[in-house]
């Protein structure tokens, strides 16, 4: 530790609330998990509708703009706070920030701050007056607050939270559907679903509200209780309701749902729950209202200028991923959405790296070629960007090419690579990426490799051949692609044995549960008594599926849980079976991409005594197939024999 | 002794075989700055002569993702051949505890490193005196690319083909960069504090070279 360094930056943060009410020992703390940068004059640090950093942002010098489709609302000073806003309430940004003069910010790590909230009155009193009273930024001085209002011209209604956009984009679904406080949940739950609806407002006779039920109301009341269905919905309605005035602004609405920790809205024609019911609000509305959907962000990312830029874009898909997981979206929807806003990034980088290229490879436009993705990417299940598994294969050229071609696609593959880092996708630890000249090959090596992995299955062999195996064609040439995929079959039909081997190594995951039914968690080392979803649960499905579809020789579904979908057609008499282990494959590819979201991780380890009761219960469930599925490899691949 | 001809090559200790391993993939040409490793440091030593002075501390700090990390901040005390006879003369000029053996320091100062790109004002005298300390453990040369922010400012300011006789070199000391940079120096000549000064032009110098068009490693060590 360098105490100097640490105490430079203590002394600037001591000179402004709220760290001037921090002990000593705490601000030190704080001091020191800082992280500075330095942004030239007009350079962005964040963009409304992208996810809050798990950072806020202090000014050590310079100045920033808090700015709405170019209109100043606000204006940061030395010492001030902002991006608190979006960071307590866990929600994107709702302004641009950009420099107004070259400027250094400090960005303070959030979970370290709400320790002191918790420790601190007088710090989270601080915070709660600058946030009910809907302060953007957290001035040092209020004097310079007024100043700015001056200089910016703003008028005296600007009290509240100006940095939502404005009445005319707001979503607001009119027809609200509504019940009795005597009808059945079951009557409740019939005619949402015919309405598709996620919540139903309960009236009194004038059509007042009195309360209102929702999915998850649903689930977390009723189904977990076991309750009956046919008890009122007055027994379980959440109520009173909190309501607003249909013209507030979207702010009002925003900080009100915020502040109660709401999904949905009720808006009243006089804003109390005195007056009729005329519109509802919820959050996907909010979600709308701020841009965040599949066809905004592939837009953006097809007209973004840099790859800096599609990393933003794609740090915006991460907040539309997390709405999707929570509201329980299909998870063919939601991999396919994510699938191809990966494929849109890859895509556009090997548009640009050619356009760079070319210039100097003229001779190599009428080569054929495919960007190969693979492991989950390759799956189309790569939600959380974890690490890169790509390569590239391209058609065989005559001797005197071989050398240049071998350098242009490298140089190619490495351009994509790069790109995905800035993307935010990690390196693969294994280095099996299209910057390896090991994985950069015309298609006449690829094919030697691929036999010789299925002639000589070593445990290296099996390994890639996991990995490789569920290669997909994301640019280029499909039939090089095709090409390929023939080659494996081939070659499998030729030395089925390898199918043998592939089996047993399919059967050499560790098993989730114990004896007694408990999860298997890891016994040492940083993940200690965590569960590892992805070894025990997931692999094992990703493995048997993936066998299974070469032993029936079945092209072009890479997907697991279609895989096992397509496994049902293949072999009716196991129907149940495989449809029970793509259920099973979807919740545990949402259970890990939610612990992955909340923990800012690859979600790999959970920790199982964290889980509710009900997620405990369907995690285990999602087991009973992997266990039933490995005994009929077991029969049918001969392993008792296979192994001695 | 450095006159004699047969003196044996100190051994390599393990853990500098393994600092050597991770350069055997270069960082490619192309990859965005905002995505490079660096670790800023600066030292104090008892002079100017890399023969006969030795280093009294070590200061250093990590840039990553364009950001200046404070928990990566570190200030070591090397211990130093002389340590004995100028004890006490060294405490009157800086608090120095915890001293670390040539070993101890090296191997701490190897993992620290890493394969980041090493930046420092005057940055080859730096590094010829921290070599000097990993000798006894058969480190012979650093292998991290290396960035000096005083070429770098002149650099960006006078264009790459500059005479350096020409070069008003009073302009370029740390002190004068941090005032026309407007960085207020305060600690300066602690090996931390210089370390943060170095590192805090670092990225404004950074910024001056992405508005000419420097954005890529390629680039920058052109």
């Amino acid at each position: 530790m360098s105490n100097v360094i640490i105490n430079r930056v203590a002394e600037f943060l001591r000179r402004h609330p709220p760290f001037s009410f921090l002990e000593e020992e705490d601000l030190l703390g704080i001091a020191c998990s800082v992280e500075i940068s330095y942004l030239a004059k007009n350079e962005v640090l964040f963009r409304k509708g992208e996810p809050a950093n798990p950072h806020f942002f202090i000014l050590k010098e310079g100045q920033i703009l808090l700015q709405e489709e170019g209109e100043i609302r606000e204006y940061c000073d030395v010492g001030d706070l902002f991006g608190v806003l979006a960071l307590l309430g866990k929600r994107p940004y709702v302004l641009d920030a950009l420099a107004g003069e070259n400027s250094l910010v400090y960005a303070v790590p959030v979970e370290e701050f709400e320790k002191l909230l918790e420790k601190n009155p007088k710090v989270s009193l601080y915070f709660a007056a600058g946030f009910a009273a809907g302060q953007v930024v957290f001035r040092t001085d209020l004097g310079q607050g007024q100043k700015a209002r001056e200089v910016f011209g703003r008028k005296e209604q600007d009290h509240s939270l100006l940095i939502f956009s404005g009445q005319s984009t707001i979503q607001i679904s009119k027809n609200v559907l509504t019940c009795k406080t005597s009808d059945s949940v079951q009557e409740a739950a019939n005619r949402m679903d015919k309405k598709q609806v996620s919540s139903i407002v309960i009236c009194d006779e004038s059509n007042f509200p009195i309360g209102i039920l929702t999915d998850k109301d649903l689930r977390s009341k009723v189904l977990a209780k076991g309750l009956s269905p046919s008890l009122p919905v007055s027994e379980i309605m959440s109520s009173p309701v909190i309501t607003k005035k249909p013209d507030s602004d979207f702010a009002e609405l925003y900080l009100s749902m915020i502040k109660n920790r709401l999904h949905h809205l009720v808006l009243t024609e006089d804003g109390t729950p005195k007056s009729r019911v005329c519109g509802i609000f919820s959050d996907h509305d909010v979600l709308l209202s701020m841009g965040n959907s599949p066809a905004v962000l592939i837009h953006a990312l097809i007209n973004a200028k840099s790859s800096e830029e599609m990393g933003q874009i794609r740090d915006r898909a991460e907040t539309m991923l997390r709405y999707y997981l929570e509201n329980e979206v299909s998870m063919d929807f939601v991999a396919g959405v994510m699938t191809e806003i990966n494929d849109v990034i890859i895509q556009q980088a090997i548009e640009e790296g050619q356009k760079q290229l070319l210039p100097d490879f003229p001779e190599m436009e009428a080569v054929p070629f495919a960007f190969l993705s693979m492991g989950s990417e390759g799956r189309e299940e790569q939600l959380l960007r974890t690490d890169q598994d790509n390569a590239l294969v391209y058609g065989d050229v005559p001797e005197k090419l071989k050398e240049k071609a071998k350098d242009y696609f490298l140089q190619l593959g490495t351009y994509v690579v790069e790109t995905l880092l800035t993307c935010g996708f990690a390196s693969c630890p294994g280095e099996i990426m299209a910057s390896n000249p090991k994985w950069v090959l015309p298609i006449s090596s690829w094919k030697a490799q691929f036999s010789e992995w299925i002639l000589h299955p070593s445990p290296e062999a099996l390994m890639k051949s996991s990995i490789f195996f569920d290669f997909r064609v994301v640019k280029g040439s499909r039939s090089l692609g095709d090409d390929l995929s023939n080659h494996i079959f081939d070659e499998i039909k030729k030395k089925p044995i390898f199918l043998n081997f592939l089996a047993q190594n399919a059967l050499q995951n560790p098993p989730p549960l114990g004896f007694f039914r408990n999860f298997l968690v890891e016994k040492s080392g940083e993940h200690r008594d965590q569960f590892d979803i992805k070894a025990r649960a997931m692999l094992p499905l990703t493995d048997l599926a993936r066998l299974l579809i070469l032993y029936h020789g079945i092209p072009g579904v890479n997907n697991t849980f279609k895989r096992f979908e397509k496994l049902a057609e293949v072999e009716p008499n196991y129907k149940d079976l495989f449809t029970q282990a793509a259920k099973a494959y979807e919740i545990l590819m949402r259970m890990r991409a939610l612990e992955g979201l909340q923990q800012n991780s690859s979600g790999r380890f959970i920790a199982p005594e964290k889980l509710g009761k009900i997620q405990r219960h369907l995690l285990k469930n999602s087991f009973a197939p992997i266990q039933e599925l490995q005994e009929i490899v077991q029969v049918r691949f001969q392993l008792d024999y296979f192994r001695s | 002794m450095s006159w004699w001809p047969f003196r044996s090559e100190s051994k390599k200790q393990d853990f500098v075989e393994e600092y050597l391993r991770l350069f055997e993939k270069p960082i490619p040409g192309i990859r965005k700055i905002t995505q490079l490793d660096f670790v800023v440091l600066d030292t104090e030593t008892t002079g100017l002569d890399p023969k006969n002075d030795y280093v009294i501390s070590f200061g250093g700090i990590k840039i990553q993702k364009g950001k200046i990390l404070v928990e990566t901040a570190i200030e070591w005390y090397p211990e130093s051949p002389k340590e004995g006879a100028d004890t006490a003369m060294i405490h009157g000029l800086v608090n120095r505890e915890n001293l670390l053996r040539p070993k101890v320091f090296s191997e701490k100062l190897l993992e620290y490193i890493g394969p980041s790109i090493l930046v420092g004002h005057h940055l080859n005298f730096d590094l010829e005196m921290l070599q000097k300390i990993g000798s006894s453990s058969g480190l012979k040369n650093f292998r991290n690319p290396s960035l000096d922010t005083l070429e770098l400012a002149v650099r960006l300011e006078h264009g790459p083909h500059v005479n350096w006789q020409e070069i008003p070199m009073k302009e370029y000391s740390l002190d004068a960069l941090c005032e026309r940079y407007q960085i207020p120096s305060d600690d300066r000549h602690t090996a931390g504090g210089d370390a943060f000064l170095t590192a805090q032009l670092l990225l404004k110098l950074l910024k001056v070279a992405e508005k000419k068009g420097i954005v890529n490693y390629q680039q920058l060590f052109r």
